[in-house]
């Protein structure tokens, strides 16, 4: 057996809840101008476990894909030739902008995290999947189309009780036991980060971006 | 003191490591240009294992976006003048 990592990829409750801790405190200290992500504490009857929850990040704004489209020249305006219009540009912000909620939520029955995550318009219309695509960057749609690791289902949200998208959990746990395994046996995965490593990898199939003084360990 | 060279000079030394089933490269180490996306390094492994679907990672530690600079993670994850990038095949589901 000698050579072959023990750990299964996947994370305790209590594991989860402190990497959880571990990526909020980060994400606040990297990236303060940004929403946040925020610890949503619920207790569901048919679990005993000291504190339960889920990590949120709502109300990201993503540029439609239409407006990231159109094209621009912005190296040969000249003040002259662009006059600034404020209703026009609060006008098109209002049509282009998609609102995007991220929910972290622990999986009790694989043991990993799982994301949920829903768009909608401005004017609250939720945004179904199809629509989603086309705001995600172009190696996220060849991630989930080519992954066999990753694909978006839609499943009601453990706690919210309406449907969200969601990456499917069920490889998690094998991809997760290369990232953070490692070659060496006795050396203990590091939980602590196992959040952040994590989303370093469903980020890109949702076009969430992670910054890279998140893995950063001397922070 | 000598100028130093600019950074679209500079260039960085990866070196390959299959894990898991992955094949193993004949030539591991390759240099590439600082100012380079990471994704120039996703698609050199592709074309040289010939397939689509890889787990490409750093340090066991994080999947890098492929938009980000390649001399940005060697300068912040690099270790022994280079930087170590896992790759391994995404399974089929069984």
């Amino acid at each position: 057996m000698g050579g072959h990592c023990l750990w299964d990829g996947t994370l305790s409750p209590n594991d989860f809840i402190a990497s959880a801790d571990d990526l909020t405190k980060k994400w606040m200290a990297i990236n303060p101008n940004l929403p946040q992500w925020t610890w949503i504490p619920c207790q569901r009857m048919d679990v005993s476990c000291n504190a339960e929850g889920y990590l949120a990040l709502e109300n990201m704004y993503q540029l439609s894909a239409s407006e990231v489209n159109a094209p621009t020249d912005d190296e040969n305006y000249s003040a002259e030739e662009a006059p600034f219009d404020n209703a026009t540009l609060i006008q098109s912000y209002n049509d282009d902008m998609h609102i995007y909620d991220f929910h972290i939520v622990y999986s009790f029955s694989y043991q990993v995290p799982v994301l949920y995550f829903r768009g909608y318009r401005c004017d609250g219309h939720p945004l179904h999947l199809c629509d989603i695509e086309k705001d995600l960057p172009p190696y996220s749609s060849k991630i989930r189309n080519e992954s066999k690791w990753t694909f978006m289902t839609q499943e009601e949200h453990p706690y919210l009780c309406c449907p969200w998208y969601t990456l499917h959990p069920c490889g998690t746990s094998d991809w997760m036991k290369l990232l953070l395994g490692g070659d060496l046996p006795s050396k203990n995965p590091d939980m602590l980060h196992y959040l952040s490593a994590w989303l370093s990898v469903v980020g890109q199939t949702v076009g969430l971006r992670i910054p890279l003084e998140l893995h950063d360990k001397s922070i | 003191m000598a100028a130093e060279s600019p950074i679209s000079d500079r260039k960085v030394v990866v070196h390959l490591r299959a894990t898991g089933d992955a094949p193993i490269l004949k030539q591991t180490k390759f240099k590439i240009a600082g100012n380079d996306n990471f994704c120039k390094v996703i698609e050199f492994l592709r074309r040289q294992l010939r397939r689509d679907t890889l787990f490409v990672y750093v340090n066991s530690a994080f999947s890098p976006n492929p938009d980000e600079l390649v001399i940005d993670l060697y300068n912040n994850f690099g270790f022994d003048g280079k930087l170590v990038v896992n790759y391994a095949s995404s399974m089929a589901w069984g």
